[in-house]
């Protein structure tokens, strides 16, 4: 018998008010493989990324982690499962330096009793070494060590998409969740972001769902490919596959080539 | 009114600030801090002069200190019962909303104090007695007492409790999708705050020398949440200028006769249009640390 998918979904929908924001999709994410998620603007891809974090509950349907039901869980349950993500409108602690940004993300890997930090005693100063050894870690990863003691709120755009996925990986996760992380980023930059996503699954052994509008970006970056339009899922397969798929040419590449 | 008795009220007026601080420091706007105060008051009240082991102790000589430990461990043991059980359902309340809720909150437990049999009605309790036999005794109580609730909130910025805390309250929903648990974060901190504000209560009633519901109303919920807004709600350096100075301030402004209230309000409502964020704020502290190098204090949880 084969494994159950990492993450699976099953005709799942939620709408606000008469708006079906996400229609019955359904979608498989196998462990280990970058899966990218497409589709125009207001399709219901963010949508999809607060349903599977917990933000919002579905109105029907199921999601599936490893097997097992997660619908309705909050987002902090749903985090120590295995599962972060970042934010297409950026949710940094602002005033909060980058590498306290990180060890909040690192909330769940500290162990040590509210006590032994009270007391400064030698075992929490270790564990916290330990942690924000981590942290810089992280941050030097995503090239932005050098600001480590900088507020978030003071960095570039795009230093901030980094920082969000830095604090992200903070958390330990298997599936990480990408709201376009390249938004707002040059073409060279987006490349760069690419390759980053890459390495950063094989040194982690992730599994990555991303949003990004730039579709040949997408191409070359994913394994497989899912499209939204209108809320519903209208292709899933090979970045081939889905290229060729008559609907998709129409729905959304047609408009764009 | 002696110096002394000035600095102890200073210092309780810090020692609430601190109290109305915590929950602020993770974006809770709890106003609850009188009413624990109000119970701590009572605890105190009650014990020195209605239990008889402990009200005999009292007469004559000075309140024996272990009583007046035994006290707080009392009153900080009821407050902390009444927060954790009321915690949970007032802190899914955000903003003015959690604001009112535990103004209500003080309020019934000033209507209570008021009407109950045990509580000497308006008129309250008297002759509360004295562990110490002057302000001194009262101001080294007090001091000791801030000094302990400083170093517990200085502290608690280095750890992840406090880290938790700073997070919550610039993006709450964010915090949860990093794993944090916000709703206990959010108690713990409303908890902490209930058990400094009934210490409080507890050396005020003996300092006072009487205790009754006018302790612990509506204008304590406002005045307390100025000293705060005043002196800032980053870091715990902030309530605790803020108490300070705003106790002190009406008293000091005495000779200046009826005008020291319109002062004072002037005050509270200059300080946060010149400085919305409060008097002291981490991005202050950390300029100052960069001034003077070999003193550098405080608030390294948050730098600018
Ligand atoms: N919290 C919400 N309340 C009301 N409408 C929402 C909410 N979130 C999303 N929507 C609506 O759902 C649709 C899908 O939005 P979204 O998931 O953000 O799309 P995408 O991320 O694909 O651009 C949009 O029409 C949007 O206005
Ligand atoms: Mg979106």
């Amino acid at each position: 018998m084969t494994a159950p998918p990492l993450l699976e979904l099953e005709g799942l929908s939620r709408s606000f008010g008469g708006l079906v924001a996400v229609n019955q999709v359904s979608l498989q994410v196998q462990e280990g493989t970058i899966t990218g998620l497409i589709g125009p603007n207001g399709a219901g891809k963010t949508t999809l990324f607060n349903l599977i974090s917990g933000l919002t509950p579905p109105h029907a349907g199921r999601i599936l982690w490893q097997g097992a039901a997660i619908g309705g869980l909050p987002p902090e349950r749903v985090n120590r499962l295995g599962i972060a993500r970042t934010f297409q409108n950026l949710r940094l602690f602002g005033p909060l330096s980058c590498l306290d940004n990180v060890l909040v993300g690192l909330h769940s890997a500290d162990r040590s009793p509210l006590l032994a930090g009270l007391l400064n005693r030698p075992a929490f100063r270790r564990q916290q070494d330990q942690l924000r050894q981590r942290a810089h870690e992280l941050l030097e990863l995503l090239e932005l060590d050098r600001l480590a003691d900088q507020p978030a709120d003071s960095l570039a755009y795009g230093h901030r998409r980094r920082l969000e996925i830095a604090r992200a990986l903070a958390t330990g996760p298997r599936l990480l969740l990408l709201d376009e992380p390249a938004a707002g980023m040059n073409p060279a930059e987006k490349a760069a972001l690419a390759d980053l996503i890459e390495r950063l699954r094989q040194r982690f052994n992730l599994t990555v769902l991303v949003i990004e509008h730039h579709v040949p970006l997408m191409m070359r970056l994913c394994d497989r490919l899912a499209v939204l339009n209108f809320g519903q899922r209208i292709a899933e397969g090979t970045p081939a596959e889905v290229r060729s798929d008559p609907l998709v040419i129409e729905a959304y590449l047609g408009s764009q080539a | 009114m002696s110096d002394l008795s000035l600095l102890v009220q200073m210092g309780l007026g810090a020692l609430l600030a601190l109290s109305v601080y915590l929950p602020l420091r993770c974006g809770q706007l709890s106003l609850a801090t009188p009413g624990f105060y109000a119970i701590g008051g009572y605890v105190a009240a009650l014990l020195s002069t209605r239990w008889p082991a402990l009200a005999a102790a009292g007469a004559g000589g000075l309140y024996p200190l272990p009583a007046l430990l035994l006290e707080m461990v009392l009153a900080v043991g009821l407050a902390v019962g009444l927060a954790l059980l009321i915690g949970r359902p007032v802190l899914k309340l955000r903003g003015i909303y959690l604001a009112i809720a535990t103004i209500a909150l003080v309020e019934i437990l000033r209507v209570v104090n008021l009407n109950a049999g045990w509580s000497g009605g308006a008129v309250g309790i008297f002759a509360i007695p004295q562990p110490f036999d002057g302000p001194g005794g009262y101001l080294v109580c007090t001091a000791l007492l801030l000094a302990l609730c400083c170093w517990f909130c200085a502290r608690l910025e280095q750890t992840r409790l406090g880290r938790a805390m700073a997070a919550i309250r610039e993006d709450e929903l964010a915090t949860r999708c990093m794993g944090v648990p916000t709703a206990q974060v959010a108690l713990s901190a409303f908890v902490l705050s209930a058990a400094i504000a009934a210490l409080t209560g507890v050396v005020a009633a003996h300092f006072l020398n009487t205790w009754n519901a006018r302790q612990g109303g509506f204008d304590a919920s406002i005045t307390t949440l100025a000293f705060v807004v005043f002196g800032g709600s980053r870091t715990w350096l902030g309530p605790v200028l803020g108490g300070l100075v705003l106790t002190a301030l009406p008293e000091l402004l005495r000779p200046v006769g009826d005008l020291r209230l319109i002062v004072f309000g002037l005050v509270i409502l200059v300080g946060p249009i010149l400085a919305p964020q409060g008097l002291i704020t981490p991005e202050r502290l950390a300029a100052l640390a960069r001034a003077f190098p070999a003193r550098a204090a405080g608030g390294n949880g948050v730098r600018r």
